[in-house]
Parts: structure tokens; C-alpha cells; sequence
């Protein structure tokens, strides 16, 4: 009896815990939720803002129906993998492989953080004077030691080219965090398996790697989603690209939104893309608690 | 729905936490960055001297790249953070239902020649005042052009460069000649992979990343080709003749890489610094980069041996683009008359040299030109430039204008990219031009 | 063979360092060139370095503003921080201990973080308007704080989680209510988690473009647009040189931060506290 009413109670109180966030998130997006849903089903645009005129669920059949919109989900879902997948890779080589000097001058973390301080507008502005063929210091380097500089934004290199930026700028973060939990693996998982005196390579393999694999999915799955959402840097630097050929998911929606005009179809774009998400997403948490 | 929206808005305007305070001044938004900004900067100065307290002219700017996506949002919402705000040509059709249409003063009939007012009309009715005028120069290297003009080894390599790429018997001649051929020409001879004794790495800097005022350089090409938006009646044209010449000259320029590697991504920042390095022979550029081009502290490499002419001939004559950019009222202010008074003030003749004398580059009447023209050679150079080649694509004023270009840019820039072909994006433009027109 | 290693452990990590940080270090080596010297020496090495940039920058502030800019970014970004951890830390220990919004709040929250917010920004810019938020620094502290709760939820829910439960049963039995031992008991043992998430959130709120490009005009304008204000593209002059200066100068302050902040995260590092 005492353990229910305790449990009634503590149920209370996870609400009122609760209670802050979700009020919040209530009073800033619930009339904008709210307009949002009205507008997918409407055709509006910049001057019908205030007079949606209801049209159904057409808006949802012209995103499914329009190539385009495949286009930019196949790029961000490419991009989104093949950025992830680099970054984690490389991040997980350079944080076991630095370890022994970071564990001793901490400071030197500090340089390597610097590149995710950066706007990543900015960071497009950047290369864009980086990677010029006659201001840039890269194409001059190239055209130096090899006697001629690649087209870097060229049709060929262009998607090879802004997978570096993304994977440059962000690896920083996957190497934080991934040096942590090489770090925080305990002192005495390691002295117990010392014992069988493994390799190096079968400490990593066998003991090491295993205790990260937490870790090493929540970084993938966090930088998933934000290269999968690209767009500042990629928007400052190439645009929608050449034909279309850099455009990001979240590019689709800024372009059917501002320079379409079509609001009604870029807010149902992202209901579909947030319908996605959230799906996978659950099935996600379900299974990490499996697991835990 | 409506209702819905507007009971939406008015709970939260219960919310509300402050209103805004009204502005005892008018604001008016201006072009940032350009000589537009330095000239409106100067011409609010000396306006803000006489005008009373409440009519004091206080100016805000944006940034330029997503200037029209701000502006539009800004608008739609009625904004009542500026007064008057920017409009151009090819968005006046898309602002007005934003706008107040003007009553001209009678002064502004002594600045502006009619075919320069319409540039802020649309359906009939006046928007802006216009207040500078934007068009293409062909920039050449007017040392490298001359040697050309005067070396007979250079003739002789040039006439051989032409046979060979273009199958035509050519001969150098004075850029005001040039046709496009020659120009081709000229643009593969300063080319170092086809001409190994060039000077320049490239013979000219194509703008072909895709963006809406890349399609506008371009255009002055398609036009002289016989290419247009729509016909008189109203029907879209562009899957023809002289747009297919038009993309396939820049498809064959590119490819022939008399252009630089990346030109699928430049635009106009990255064209002056490539011809400002020296290492480009031509470049057809708007008529504002003339300025930091030809500065020798900005560009040395260059400066004092920059040509320009108007764009080369096609078979159906000489063209450029023409835009004018003008100051209008946002219909929601609450300035109006404020705002009204300072933009009477500057179509008067007095306001408007005193525009052109700190930089800006508006399209005066005849009479006023002679009155500047030894301190601004370049405004006759544009009054004439305007006057004789001139155009404006049909339909370009509508306000789909924008969406057009954008269309037109995506499709374009995938053929000069090789990962569309002509046909297709010919016909894509043109059934999406269709649809959007008819709306 | 020892040294050997330690030698190529240097060597990679100078490399690392340069090769990550390349487009900052550009930049700024840039922002020492004059314009005449960007299209004449694209090369690393100044010939004739100059400030004339910096104060070219500033020579403008009747213009654009930028330490007007640069105070209302510390403003917004701080305040967005403080809000987001504020409403992140007790939701955390709700959803932790008592399982109230796994399902529904949690996943909801995150998912902030998969879709582009642009689509709310009408609906916002609308709101906005009429609530008198538009181009305030407060409307622009609640954007940050909205952007930023995903990943400061995420940090504080897996914190919490590593925290004893025996720690506040023990709090419990002694009659602390729930909100007394999110402060007393909670608070302290996760403050590494704040730290790091704090630094995190403020560079994010720091770096946030749209936004404020769609919801400033002038008052409330942060310096990631003002700074797109200096340099125009696509039809104006764009100076390099200055460009690159601004760029700098928008840079320093969450560079700087993450320069001295690096030990807060260095030792919730090394302390274990956000184990995976």
C-alpha cells in the first residue's frame, strides 16, 4: 500500500519534472505545429500567408510523386553514410592512436576541438576562397607539387569534395567523444585482461572496441542525422549545385519553400521526413533498450 | 481556413510581451555592399540636413544572398520595420501586391526616360523609383587585345586555332566587331591547354554556378541568338534556335576549357578574381565590377588594362541584360508619407547627380548625363549601352520572374555539367515555364 | 621502436591538427593580405602583411555594427544556453528515474534534431510579430534554446542515468523532495555534463544562421549574419580580404571558448562522468 501511494507520487513528480520542457515546447510550437498542419494541406503562398485555401492532400502526393525530392533524400542518405562512416572511422583511429600523448597533455585536445567552434555557413564561405583556383591557397599548393590543381567543384569531385568539408569539420566531435570512452574504460578491465597477456591488437579487438560499441553507435547516430540534415555549408558553398547535383534534403525544402514559393509542399516534405525519422527513431530506442 | 489562421495569430498576439515601439524616423532598406549602398548612404545624408525630425531617413541593409528570401518573408508578413525597401525589375511583379503604387512627381519626368520608369512598372502602375541600372560589359585585356590585334605570329596561331576548334576562317578583330565566333575564338587562342604560348591560363571566366543572376549574364547571348521567354502571344519559346545556340556555345567553351575548372560554381565573386589575377582574357561581367576591377590597389595585375564593349553580336543583332533597382513603399508602413517625401526627393535631378556623383549608376535623362559626364564617362557608356542594346526577356517583369530564372539556371547549369542533356533540359524549362505561367 | 612510435604519434597529430583546422587557418592568414596581394600571392606566406582589413571592419560601425553584433550574440547564445539547460535538467531526471515521457517526449525532442526547422519559421516569424518578439534578443534566446534541446537532453538523460540510484533513494528516505535532490544531489554529480553541454549549446546557438537571418533586423541582429552583411555575393563586390577578417572575428569568441573550456570537458572526460 505504502510502496503505490509512493509510486503514485513519484509518478507526480516525473510530471512535474516534465512539466517545464514540455510547457515550453507547447507555448513555441504548438501554433506553429498547428499553422503547419493547415498549411500542408493547403495550396499557400507568400501572399496568401493569412488565407490558406484547403486543397486536401494533394501537397503530399506532388512531394511523393516529385523526382526531386527522391533526388535530395538519395544525396543526404548517401552523403549522411558516407560521412558518418568516415568520421567515425577516423575519429576512432586518431583517438585510440593519440590517447597515450592526450592522456598526458590534455591541452592538446584543445586544437584539435577548434574546427566544430566554426559556423558551418562560415566554413563554406571559407572554402570557397580556400579552393579558389587563383586565390586559394590549396589550388595553389597542388598546382606547386603536382603542376596542375584538380576541379574540386567540378561535376566529378564535387559530392567527394563537400564529403571532406563535412568530415573535416566534424570529426573533432566524434574524436571527443570517442577518446572519453577509450578513457573511461576502467583501470582494472584492463589490468584483469593484462593478465592473459594479450596483443595490443587483440586488447583493442577482444576487450577495448566491445566496451565502445555504446559509444561508437551514438556518435554514428548523432553525426547520422546531422549530415543527413546538411545545409549551411553546403548552401554557402555550391548552392542546390550544378543541375541539382548538391542538393540536400534539407536544401529540397528550403528552395520548394522560398524560391518555389510552394509552401504547402515544403511543409509537407518535412512531415514525411519527419513521419521517417520519428518511425525509425522509436524502433531505434526499443531496440537500444532491448539491448541494455 | 482563413479564420482558422487569423484566430491562430490573435492568441497569440494575447501573448504578447511588448509591442513594438513606433519609429519616430522612416527607415528605408537598401542593396548592401555594392556602390548602391555608398550612394544611398550619401544621398540620406544630405536629405537628413533639411528634412524635418520625423522625416529623418535612417537606412538598414541585409545581406545580398538571401536578401529576396528575407525581404519576401518580410513583406508577406507585414513588416512595419522599414518604409521603403528595395525592388528590381525582375522581382517588382513578385513584391507588388507587398507595395503602394507610386503617383510620379512630375520632377521625376525630367531624371528618368520613360523606357527607364517602366523598369519599376508593373500591370501599368508605377512601384519604384528606379535608381540604378544594371547591365553587361564584355571585359577584355586591352594590352593582350592589341598585341593581337598587331603581332602577325599571334594572327596566324589564332586563324589556325579557329580553323581547327571552330571550322571557321577567322581573323582577330577589335572587340566592338566581335560576333560570338570571334569572341569563341579569341576565348581558345588565350587558352593555355589549347595554345601553349598564351600569356593567360584562361581565355575568358564563364559564370555557371547554378544561381539566378548567372542566367541573367547568360542571357544577353541567347537573346542575340534569336532567343526569348515567350513570343507576343504569350506562348514559351524557349525550345528553340537561339537558346539551343546560346547553351551549346558555353557547353563548347567549357568543355574546351577555356574557362576555369570550377566554373560550374562561380559566380560573380569568383569571375573578378580570376580575371583580376590576370590569368583571364575576357569576361562577360556586370557593369559594376568595372570599378574594383580597373583600381590598381585592388586588382594591380589588371588595372589599366581593362577593355570593355558592349556583349558580341549574334545573328539577330547586339544584346544585353538591362535591370534597374529602385527604392518603393511597403504597403504595410506607417511612414508612407515620410517615406513618400524622401523617395519624391530623390527622383528630383539635384538628388539623383548628386546619386550618380558618389558612385551609384542610375539611367538619367540625356541632359543630365552631359551635366556629370566628365566625372562619370561610365554613366554614357550606359545610357547608351542601354539605349541601344537593351532588353528585357518577355515576361521577365511578371511575378513568376524569379522561379523562372531559378528553373532555367537548375536545368541550364545540368547541361553545362554533362549530366542532362539539351532535349531534356530544354523541355523540362519549357513545360516548367509553362505551368508557371499559367498560374 | 618506442620512439619511433611517439615520434609518428607527434607527427599525425600536427598533421591532424593542421589539416582539421586548414579552412580557419586559410582564413585567417587571409585576413592579413591586402586586396591587392589576394590575387596576386594565393600562397601561405604574407609578402606584406596588414591590418588594414581589421580596421577596415571597423572603420564601418556606423555601418554595420560589429561589436553591436558581436554583444547581441553573447546575449542570445548565452541566454538560449541557460534556458536549455534549465528545462533539460529536471525533464532528464524525469524521464530517467520515473520513465514519464520515454515514449512520447523524449524521442519527440530528439527528433528535433532530423528534420529542417525552416519550415516553422513562417509560423514563428508570424508569431513573432504579433507577440512583439520579432528582432528582440529574447525571441532569439528562445529560438537558440528550442534549437539546442535535443542534443542538451541527450547529454543530461545519459548523465543522469549514470548516477546511482542509491544516491537519491538515500536523499529519498530522508524526505528531499524530487526538485531538492535534482539540485542537491543531482545537480553537483552531473556538473561535468553542464559544462561540456553548456560549451557544446553555446557554440551551436553561437553558429545558428536561418533563423536569424528570417526573425533579425536590426536590434537583435547576431554576428554569424551580421557578419554575411560585410561581404556580398552573387552581383556586389565581395572583399575578400575583408571577408576574411569578419569571418575571423565572428570566430574568435566560441574559438576562444573552446580553447579554454576544452578542461571542463577534458576532466568530465577523464572523470567518467558521460560514459557511453
Amino acid at each position: 500500500m505504502a510502496a503505490a501511494r509512493r509510486s503514485l507520487n513519484s509518478r507526480r513528480d516525473g510530471w512535474f519534472m516534465v512539466s517545464p520542457i514540455t510547457a515550453f515546447l507547447i507555448v513555441v510550437l504548438a501554433i506553429p505545429l498547428v499553422v503547419d498542419c493547415i498549411y500542408a494541406v493547403s495550396r499557400v503562398r507568400f501572399e496568401t500567408l493569412r488565407a490558406p485555401e484547403f486543397i486536401g492532400f494533394g501537397n503530399f502526393a506532388k512531394v511523393l510523386f516529385d523526382h526531386e525530392f527522391w533526388g535530395a533524400m538519395l544525396f543526404s542518405l548517401r552523403f549522411g553514410l558516407l560521412v558518418t562512416a568516415a568520421e567515425v572511422l577516423l575519429a576512432l583511429v586518431l583517438a585510440i592512436f593519440l590517447a597515450p600523448l592526450l592522456a598526458k597533455r590534455s591541452w592538446l585536445i584543445a586544437p584539435l576541438m577548434l574546427p566544430m567552434m566554426v559556423a558551418p555557413a562560415l566554413v563554406g564561405l571559407m572554402y570557397r576562397l580556400a579552393l579558389h583556383e587563383f586565390v586559394g591557397p590549396i589550388p595553389y599548393y597542388f598546382v606547386l607539387l603536382t603542376g596542375d590543381s584538380p576541379s574540386f567543384l567540378g561535376p566529378d569531385n564535387v559530392f567527394w569534395t563537400l564529403v571532406t568539408i563535412e568530415t573535416l569539420q566534424w570529426t573533432p566531435f566524434a574524436l571527443l567523444i570517442l577518446y572519453t570512452a577509450y578513457q573511461s574504460i576502467a583501470t582494472d578491465v584492463r589490468e584483469a585482461a593484462e593478465l592473459d597477456g594479450p596483443s595490443t591488437w587483440q586488447m583493442l579487438r577482444y576487450i577495448e572496441l566491445p566496451l565502445m560499441r555504446p559509444t561508437i553507435l551514438a556518435v554514428g547516430f548523432i553525426r547520422f542525422i546531422d549530415s543527413f540534415r546538411v545545409f549551411d555549408n553546403v548552401f554557402t558553398l555550391t548552392g542546390s549545385g550544378a543541375g541539382g547535383n548538391t542538393m540536400s534534403i534539407s536544401i529540397y525544402i528550403y528552395e520548394v519553400f522560398f524560391r518555389r514559393n510552394d509552401i504547402g509542399v515544403a511543409v509537407a516534405a518535412s512531415i514525411v521526413l519527419l513521419a521517417v525519422s520519428f518511425g525509425l527513431l522509436t524502433l531505434l530506442l526499443r531496440w537500444s533498450e532491448r539491448q541494455a | 481556413m482563413k479564420s482558422i489562421v487569423q484566430a491562430l495569430c490573435s492568441a497569440a498576439a494575447l501573448l504578447a510581451l511588448s509591442g513594438a515601439a513606433a519609429r519616430a524616423e522612416v527607415t528605408v532598406l537598401g542593396w548592401p555592399g555594392g556602390p548602391e549602398e555608398v550612394s544611398l548612404r550619401a544621398s540620406a545624408e544630405v536629405y537628413n540636413k533639411t528634412a524635418a525630425a520625423d522625416d529623418q531617413v535612417k537606412l538598414i541593409f541585409f545581406n545580398r544572398d538571401n536578401f529576396f528570401d528575407k525581404l519576401q518573408t518580410d513583406l508577406a508578413a507585414g513588416t512595419t520595420e522599414f518604409d521603403a525597401n528595395l525592388t528590381a525589375t525582375y522581382a517588382v511583379g513578385r513584391y507588388a501586391p507587398f507595395m503602394d503604387p507610386l503617383e510620379l512627381p512630375a520632377a521625376a519626368h525630367e531624371t528618368f526616360s520613360d523606357g527607364v520608369l517602366k523598369t519599376m512598372q508593373f500591370e501599368g502602375k508605377q512601384y519604384g523609383i528606379p535608381t540604378d541600372l544594371s547591365m553587361h560589359f564584355m571585359y577584355y585585356r586591352s594590352d593582350l587585345i592589341a598585341k593581337l590585334l598587331s603581332d602577325p605570329a599571334w594572327q596566324a596561331k589564332y586563324s589556325e586555332i579557329a580553323k581547327a576548334k571552330l571550322g571557321k576562317d577567322l581573323k582577330p578583330k577589335d572587340p566592338d566587331q566581335w560576333n560570338w565566333d570571334d569572341w569563341a575564338a579569341t576565348a581558345l587562342f588565350f587558352t593555355k591547354s589549347v595554345n601553349s604560348d598564351s600569356p593567360t591560363r584562361y581565355g575568358t571566366v564563364l559564370q555557371m554556378k547554378n544561381l539566378l543572376f548567372n542566367m541573367m549574364v547568360w542571357h544577353s547571348t541567347a537573346r542575340s541568338f534569336g532567343g526569348n521567354w515567350t513570343d507576343a502571344s504569350g506562348k514559351v519559346i524557349v525550345d528553340g534556335p537561339g537558346y539551343r545556340a546560346g547553351l551549346q556555345l558555353y557547353k563548347m567553351l567549357y568543355d574546351a576549357g577555356t574557362s576555369p575548372k570550377d566554373s560550374l560554381s562561380y559566380e560573380y565573386a569568383e569571375a573578378n578574381a580570376a580575371f583580376g589575377s590576370g590569368q583571364a582574357a575576357t569576361m562577360l561581367q556586370w557593369n559594376a565590377a568595372l570599378g574594383d576591377l580597373d583600381s590598381k590597389e585592388k586588382t594591380p595585375a589588371v588595372a589599366g588594362k581593362i577593355g570593355t564593349v558592349a556583349p558580341p553580336a549574334g545573328p539577330d543583332g547586339r544584346f544585353t541584360h538591362i535591370h534597374g533597382l529602385g527604392l518603393g513603399i511597403n504597403a504595410s508602413s506607417k511612414h508612407k508619407a515620410g517615406a513618400l517625401k524622401f523617395l519624391n526627393w530623390l527622383a528630383t535631378p539635384d538628388a539623383m547627380l548628386g546619386y550618380a556623383r558618389s558612385g551609384g549608376s542610375p539611367a538619367l535623362q540625356s541632359a543630365l548625363v552631359d551635366k556629370i559626364a566628365k566625372e562619370r564617362p561610365d554613366l554614357v557608356k550606359i545610357g547608351t549601352f542601354a539605349g541601344q542594346y537593351g532588353f528585357v526577356m518577355n515576361g521577365a517583369t511578371s511575378a513568376k520572374t524569379l522561379p523562372i530564372y531559378e528553373l532555367q539556371a537548375k536545368q541550364f547549369t545540368g547541361y553545362w555539367a554533362g549530366t542532362q542533356s539539351l532535349d531534356d533540359a530544354l523541355k523540362a524549362v519549357s513545360a516548367g515555364m509553362t505551368d508557371l505561367l499559367k498560374k | 621502436m618506442k620512439r619511433a612510435i611517439a615520434a609518428l604519434r607527434w607527427m599525425v597529430l600536427i598533421v591532424a591538427i593542421m589539416v582539421l583546422n586548414a579552412p580557419v587557418i586559410i582564413t585567417l592568414i587571409t585576413s592579413f593580405k591586402s586586396d591587392a596581394e589576394i590575387v596576386s600571392n594565393a600562397s601561405l606566406l604574407v609578402e606584406a602583411p596588414t591590418l588594414v582589413n581589421y580596421v577596415h571592419i571597423f572603420a564601418m560601425s556606423d555601418r554595420f555594427d560589429i561589436l553591436h553584433f558581436l554583444w547581441n550574440s553573447v546575449v542570445e547564445a548565452s541566454l538560449g544556453t541557460a534556458f536549455a539547460l534549465a528545462l533539460s535538467l529536471p525533464a532528464a531526471y524525469g524521464i530517467v528515474r520515473f520513465r514519464v515521457g520515454l515514449h512520447w517526449l523524449f524521442p519527440q525532442v530528439v527528433n528535433q534534431r532530423a528534420i529542417p526547422l525552416i519550415i516553422f519559421a513562417i509560423p514563428l516569424y508570424l508569431m513573432y510579430q504579433a507577440t512583439g518578439l520579432l528582432d528582440t534578443k529574447l525571441g532569439m534566446a528562445i529560438i537558440v534554446c528550442w534549437v539546442n534541446l535535443p542534443l542538451v537532453l541527450v547529454l543530461l538523460v545519459n548523465a543522469v542515468r549514470d548516477v546511482p540510484i542509491e544516491m537519491d533513494e538515500a536523499a529519498r528516505i530522508d524526505g528531499a523532495s524530487s526538485w531538492t535532490i535534482v539540485r542537491l544531489v543531482i545537480l553537483p554529480l552531473v556538473r561535468q555534463t553542464i559544462a561540456s553541454a553548456a560549451v557544446l549549446a553555446f557554440v551551436y546557438a553561437w553558429n545558428e544562421f536561418l533563423f536569424s537571418l528570417i526573425l533579425t533586423t536590426r536590434a537583435a541582429v547576431p554576428v554569424t549574419v551580421g557578419a554575411s552583411f560585410f561581404f556580398s555575393a552573387s552581383g556586389g563586390g565581395v572583399q575578400w580580404g575583408v571577408a576574411a577578417a569578419v569571418m575571423m572575428l565572428s570566430t574568435l569568441p566560441p574559438l576562444l571558448l573552446g580553447l579554454f573550456a576544452y578542461r571542463h570537458i577534458g576532466r568530465s572526460m577523464t572523470s567518467g562522468a558521460i560514459k557511453g
